[in-house]
C-alpha cells in the first residue's frame, strides 16, 4: 500500500519535473562560449544567438548569420526545439527567430560581416532603419542572404567585400 | 633669361622657409591658441601643429587636410568620455606623441581615440591611449602606418570593450611595435588586403590577441600573444604567413594558441606555442604548411578536424604536451613528417637520427575524449596508458595513416 502511494507520488513528481523542462534559451557566457558554427568566441550580446534542441541543449552562435547557417546546414533539424535571437535594443530579451524582425544595415556591423540585427517588433526595427539606414527583412530572408553570401559559393566572406 | 630663372630660384629659396614658419602653429594651455581643434582649423594644408605639454579636454577633432600633429613631451587629450577624440579624413596626416584618454562608449557607434576614414598614407606613432572604447580605427584606408603606440582599457566585459587596433576594408597597412592590452581584440582585421603586422605585443585582451576575418595576403611575424581570452584567430582568409610569433598562456574551454578556420595556402613557421589549452586548432583549413614550430607544454599541441586537408607538419618539436595530436575521424588527410616528438619511445639502430619505427601522435585516449569529453578525468591512469600502448602497436580506432614515418630522435634546433 505504502509502496503504491510512493509510486504514485514519484510518478507525479516525475511528470512535474518533465513538464518544467520545456527547452528554453540558456544564458550565453560572453567571452568564453564559442560559436557552434564559426568557432569564434561569442562576445557581443547584441548579436549572440542560440538554437535549443529537444533535450534542452543550447547551440550558441556569435551572430544571427551563424545561427541561420547552422539552421541551413543542420542534418537533424527535427531535433531543434526553438531558435532565439537577442533584441538589439534590449539585449537580455530573447526573441524567437521566426517572429523577430531583422534589419540589414551597413552601419550596424555584426560579428560575421552580414550586418544583421534583430528586433522584437516592426516599429523598433523601423526606428532603427530611419536612424541607420538599411532594409527590414524576416527570418526567411535572413536565411536566403546567408545561403547566397556564404553557402552557395562555398566560402564565407567572398561576396561580402565592399 | 638666366636672370629670370635665378630670381625664381631665389624667390623659392626665400619663400619656402617663410611658408613653413607660417604653417607651424603652436598650441599651449596658456594660449594664444589653447585648443587643438582651433589650431587644426587655422593650419594650412601640409602645415605643422605643435602641441605643448598640458591637458586638452576636447573630442571630435576633425582633421580634413594634410597635417602633422606633433605633441611635445606627451601632452594629454582628454575626450571626457564623449564621442571620438580624433577623426582623420584626409591623406598624409601624421599624429605623434600624445596621451589620448577617455573616449565615449556606445552600442551602435564605434567611438575610437583615433578614427581614420578614407584616409591614405598616414602615420600614427608614439601615442599612449588609455581608457578608450576603440583605440585606432582604420576604415577604408590605404598604406597607413601605425607604430609604437600603447593602447589600454580596463573593461572586463567584452560587450563594452572595443578593439585596440581595428582595421576594416583596408589595403597595405603596416602595424608594428604596438602594445595592446585589456581590449576586446588586440588587433582586428576585417576585409584587409596584404597587412604587415610585426613586433607587436598583445596581451590580456578579452577575446583575441589578433583576429583575422576575410583578410587575404600579407603576414604577421615577431609578435607576442599572451594570456588573451581565446588566443589568436585567423578565419576565412587565404595566403597569410605567420612566422616567429610567440603564442602563450591561453587557457580556457574555447581558448587556443592559434585558431585556424577556413584558411588556405598559408605558412606557419618558426612560432612557439607554449602552455595553451590547444596549440593549433584547425577546422576547414587546407594547404597550410606548419614547419619548424615548437609546441611545448600545451594540453593538445594540435587539434585538427578531418575537414582540414592537405596540411603538412614538418620538422616541428612536440615537447611534453599532454596530447600531441587530436582529430575527430579515423581518416587522415594530412601529412606529418620528420618532426621531433618527446613522447616517442622508438629506437634508432641505424644511428641516422631518425627513429626506425613510425610515431603515431594520436593516442587512443584522445579519440575517446573526442567522443566523451568527461573521460578526461582518467588521464594519467594506468589503464589508459595500457590502452594507448596497445593501440599504438595495433591501431584500431586511431587514424591508421596518421603517423610520422621519420620521427627525429633529437630536438630540432
Amino acid at each position: 500500500m505504502i509502496f503504491r502511494i510512493f509510486l504514485t507520488i514519484s510518478a507525479a513528481v516525475y511528470l512535474i519535473i518533465l513538464a518544467g523542462c520545456e527547452p528554453k534559451p540558456q544564458p550565453i557566457n560572453y567571452g568564453s562560449d564559442g560559436c557552434e558554427y564559426c568557432r569564434m568566441t561569442i562576445t557581443e550580446p547584441g548579436f549572440g544567438s542560440q538554437a535549443v534542441n529537444n533535450q534542452g541543449r543550447a547551440y550558441k552562435f556569435d551572430s544571427v548569420e551563424c545561427m541561420a547557417a547552422f539552421d541551413l546546414t543542420n542534418e537533424n533539424p527535427e531535433n531543434i526545439h526553438s531558435k532565439w535571437v537577442p533584441n538589439f535594443l534590449n539585449r537580455d530579451e530573447w526573441v524567437e527567430a521566426n517572429k523577430a524582425v531583422y534589419l540589414q544595415s551597413e552601419n550596424l556591423r555584426s560579428p560575421m560581416g552580414l550586418s544583421l540585427s534583430a528586433y522584437a517588433d516592426r516599429e523598433s526595427a523601423e526606428e532603427m532603419r530611419q536612424e541607420h539606414g538599411g532594409e527590414i527583412i524576416g527570418y526567411d530572408q535572413v536565411k536566403q542572404i546567408v545561403e547566397r553570401e556564404w553557402l552557395s559559393n562555398g566560402n564565407i566572406g567572398q561576396h561580402t567585400h565592399h | 633669361m638666366f636672370a629670370i630663372k635665378k630670381h625664381i630660384i631665389l624667390a623659392i629659396l626665400f619663400l619656402t622657409p617663410l611658408s613653413s614658419i607660417f604653417a607651424q602653429i603652436t598650441v599651449s594651455p596658456e594660449g594664444p591658441i589653447s585648443s587643438i581643434k582651433e589650431a587644426v582649423e587655422q593650419a594650412a594644408h601640409g602645415g605643422h601643429v605643435i602641441v605643448k605639454p598640458g591637458t586638452y579636454v576636447e573630442h571630435d577633432i576633425i582633421i580634413d587636410k594634410k597635417l602633422t600633429l606633433q605633441g611635445t613631451d606627451q601632452p594629454t587629450i582628454d575626450g571626457n568620455e564623449e564621442g571620438f577624440i580624433m577623426i582623420i579624413t584626409a591623406d598624409s596626416v601624421t599624429v605623434s606623441g600624445f596621451n589620448i584618454i577617455n573616449t565615449g562608449r556606445s552600442y551602435t557607434k564605434d567611438f575610437a581615440a583615433i578614427m581614420l576614414e578614407k584616409a591614405n598614407d598616414f602615420v600614427i606613432e608614439n601615442n599612449r591611449l588609455d581608457n578608450v572604447f576603440f583605440g585606432i580605427y582604420l576604415a577604408e584606408t590605404e598604406r597607413g602606418v601605425v607604430q609604437n603606440n600603447t593602447i589600454q582599457a580596463y573593461d572586463k566585459r567584452e560587450a563594452s570593450s572595443g578593439n585596440g587596433i581595428h582595421l576594416w576594408n583596408v589595403k597595405n597597412p603596416k602595424i608594428s611595435n604596438n602594445h595592446v592590452m585589456g581590449m576586446r581584440d588586440g588587433i582586428y582585421l576585417e576585409f584587409v588586403d596584404d597587412a604587415e603586422i610585426t613586433g607587436n605585443i598583445s596581451n590580456d585582451n578579452n577575446r583575441y590577441g589578433l583576429h583575422y576575418m576575410f583578410s587575404d595576403g600579407g603576414r604577421y611575424y615577431d609578435n607576442v600573444f599572451r594570456r588573451n581570452g581565446a588566443g589568436v584567430a585567423v578565419m576565412y582568409s587565404d595566403n597569410v604567413d605567420m612566422m616567429n610569433n610567440l603564442f602563450e598562456h591561453n587557457w580556457g574551454s574555447s581558448a587556443y594558441g592559434l585558431l585556424l578556420k577556413d584558411i588556405n595556402h598559408s605558412k606557419i613557421e618558426g612560432n612557439r606555442f607554449y602552455r595553451n589549452t590547444v596549440g593549433i586548432y584547425s577546422e576547414g583549413s587546407n594547404h597550410v604548411h606548419i614547419h619548424r614550430n615548437d609546441f611545448e607544454l600545451n594540453g593538445w599541441a594540435v587539434n585538427i578536424k578531418s575537414n582540414s586537408m592537405r596540411n603538412r607538419f614538418t620538422e616541428n618539436n612536440f615537447i611534453e604536451n599532454s596530447f600531441d595530436v587530436r582529430t575527430d575521424s579515423p581518416r587522415n588527410n594530412n601529412e606529418f613528417d620528420g618532426n621531433y616528438w618527446s613522447h616517442y619511445e622508438g629506437y634508432d639502430l641505424e644511428g641516422n637520427g631518425i627513429g626506425d619505427v613510425p610515431y603515431r601522435p594520436v593516442s587512443l585516449f584522445s579519440m575517446i575524449i573526442e567522443r566523451q569529453p568527461e573521460s578526461l578525468i582518467l588521464l594519467r591512469s594506468m589503464f589508459i596508458r595500457l590502452l594507448d600502448t596497445a593501440e599504438r602497436i595495433m591501431p584500431v580506432l586511431t587514424p591508421k595513416t596518421l603517423y610520422d614515418e621519420n620521427p627525429k630522435m633529437n630536438r630540432i634546433s
